[in-house]
């Protein structure tokens, strides 16, 4: 079932007077399913964040239609089910965490014991804790992006709206992050999340959407990706001859040409046939990689193929 | 309900903890011994102007507050998209007006209270040291007249609500909430000169600039009729139709601005 679908969603911005207008959104369809990661990723400007307002009511489409559940969204109608972290939260700089917390929770509509218990849950996940009563002024990026996370996913939320949540964060808060969106996965919850890390995005989404120029361009599916099944070799091969080719497709190998370079992806169950025929045929192994093809090789051909 | 009442508490909070309300604070405190200190000087007039600092020390504070503190606790939220944060929660736009209104207008009175008793104190030693020159004075039309200037606080943080719902940065809703206030202080004065027999020999003053003014007389808070440093200072009394009248035009000028600026925020989109 369809959680949230924007359909054919168009959105002007008016800078001012004597000024030009901005197409921020033109006719983004896409939709979102219930429990799934849903990466949305673009250049500056594609119009992701501009998507993500919409979606909070924070700003209205100037044509087309967002669902939630079926029904065209109306003003509070998704709050309650959402967590939504920006992507530079600016927070009250006078309150501490723990007073941040408690406004979230009683606004959210949760008693003081279930507060003080989720609160601390992810105060201890995040490593806040300790800085729980320290004003929110004295806290550093990586812990301002962190006590966000907090914030967004106090009221346990069923859609988590992500937006750029590494960015200021170093590699131990990255793989706290990336540890806790994998669990928000495991609960069943569904994300939806915006960065530019695309290593990010590809390890976590179920789907990827790429926008630019405020359109979706492409939707691609984990499975557009090999090397995220996590049982596939990915080998740089010498050049092969037409029948080779069709040999080593029919064996069960997927390939590839990439800049003249060769590339043969094996799946663990017809790996040793493969590796026979190649042995058989005197076909030199040059090197293995990680990559089936990376999403920033398909993110910089799309992006070039738009721009040309 | 409990959207308001959260916002009204945090807001509160990051009110009083604003470094800038200490240097408000040591102004009045200034204020209220510079009136200790000089208070000899004026011989017969000590009562009266005894009275008249304290409450001009209190008024002076309240402005400094909305005008430094309270316009930041709303206008920074648009301005720094924090707003962005709060509208993502449950809160309707209209819970979020009058959450920040009430919020702010709690800092004001809390910090104001404290200084009211410090002003209490002044008034109290001053009476204490030179009885013979408090004749007319009574506390009653003193704290009358000091309620009087929270009324005026609480009409100005309104505006400012108001104009922070219209403008996108802070700078902005500070301009035109002084704006207003000078306005709203100085149209009774304007008005009361139009009417007089010396405006009507003036030739600058059209017929058409005079009904512009009185249109605008309606349209802009008059923040004369809450003050009530005069009869404070001399002891007289105050009539209750005269302190109703202020107090319901208060209620309906804050009424309606929160209304405004409730309806302009449910319109207004935040990129």
């Amino acid at each position: 079932m369809n959680l949230i679908s924007f359909n054919n969603v168009c959105k002007t911005y008016d800078p001012g007077l004597f000024k030009k207008k901005i197409q921020a959104v033109n006719d983004l369809s896409f939709d979102l399913q219930q429990g799934e990661v849903f990466g949305l990723i673009g250049p500056n400007g594609a119009g992701k964040s501009t998507a993500i307002r919409m979606l909070l009511g924070l700003i209205r489409p100037d044509s087309g239609t967002i669902f939630y559940k079926g029904r065209p969204l109306r003003e509070g109608s998704i709050q309650q089910d959402i967590g939504y972290l920006p992507e530079n939260p600016y927070l009250y700089d006078h309150l501490n965490l723990l007073e941040l917390l408690t406004f979230c929770g009683r606004s959210s509509g949760l008693d003081a014991d279930a507060i003080s218990e989720r609160g601390t849950a992810l105060m201890t996940r995040l490593n806040l804790l300790e800085a729980q009563k320290r004003p929110l002024r004295t806290f550093s990026k990586g812990m301002l992006q962190r006590a966000g996370i907090c914030f967004a996913l106090l009221h346990d939320p069923s859609i988590v709206i992500l937006d750029e949540p590494m960015s200021g964060l170093d590699p131990i808060g990255r793989k706290m992050v990336f540890d806790l969106v994998m669990e928000l996965k495991g609960e069943g919850k569904t994300i939806f999340f915006c960065s530019h890390i695309l290593n990010d995005v590809e390890r976590l989404c179920d789907r990827i959407g790429l926008m630019n120029r405020g359109g979706l361009v492409r939707l691609f599916a984990r499975a557009d990706f090999p090397q995220n099944d996590g049982n596939t070799v990915i080998l740089h091969v010498a050049p092969l001859s037409a029948p080779q080719r069709h040999d080593l497709q029919a064996l069960g190998g997927r390939l590839r040409q990439e800049e003249g370079e060769m590339l043969l992806a094996v799946a663990e169950d017809c790996y040793h046939p493969v590796n026979r025929y190649l042995e058989q045929q005197g076909v030199a192994v040059l090197g293995g990689r990680s990559e089936w093809v990376s999403l920033e090789e398909l993110f910089m051909g799309i992006i070039k193929e738009q721009e040309a | 309900m409990r959207g308001i009442l959260s916002l009204a508490v945090i807001t509160f909070k990051e009110g009083i903890r604003n470094r800038s309300l200490f240097g408000i604070a040591l102004l009045a405190l200034f204020l209220f011994g510079l009136n200790i200190t000089v208070a000899g000087f004026f011989m017969r007039d000590i009562g009266k102007v005894t009275v008249d600092m304290n409450l001009s020390a209190l008024s002076v504070a309240g402005l400094l507050l909305v005008f430094f503190v309270g316009v930041n606790l709303m206008a920074k939220d648009i301005d720094r998209k924090t707003i962005h944060l709060v509208l993502s929660k449950p809160i309707s736009r209209i819970e979020y007006i009058w959450g920040k209104y009430l919020g702010i207008l709690f800092f004001v009175f809390v910090s104001l209270a404290i200084l009211l008793a410090l002003s209490s104190a002044t008034v109290f030693f001053l009476h204490g040291s030179y009885p013979d020159y408090f004749g007319q004075f009574t506390w009653s039309v003193f704290f009358v007249a000091a309620f009087f200037v929270f009324v005026k606080i609480a009409l100005l943080v309104s505006i400012v609500v108001f104009f922070s719902s219209i403008t996108t940065n802070s700078f902005i809703t500070l301009i035109f909430s002084v704006c207003a206030f000078i306005v709203g202080s100085t149209i009774e004065e304007v008005l009361f000169y139009l009417r007089s027999s010396f405006a009507a020999k003036e030739l600058a003053i059209s017929d058409s600039l005079r009904h512009l003014l009185e249109i605008v007389s309606y349209l802009v808070p008059n923040l004369s009729v809450f003050d009530f440093k005069t009869e404070a200072a001399h002891g007289l009394a105050i009539g209750l139709d005269r302190l109703g009248f202020s107090l319901a035009y208060a209620a309906v000028y804050i009424t309606v601005l929160l209304l405004l600026a409730s309806l302009i925020f449910r319109r207004r989109e935040f990129n």
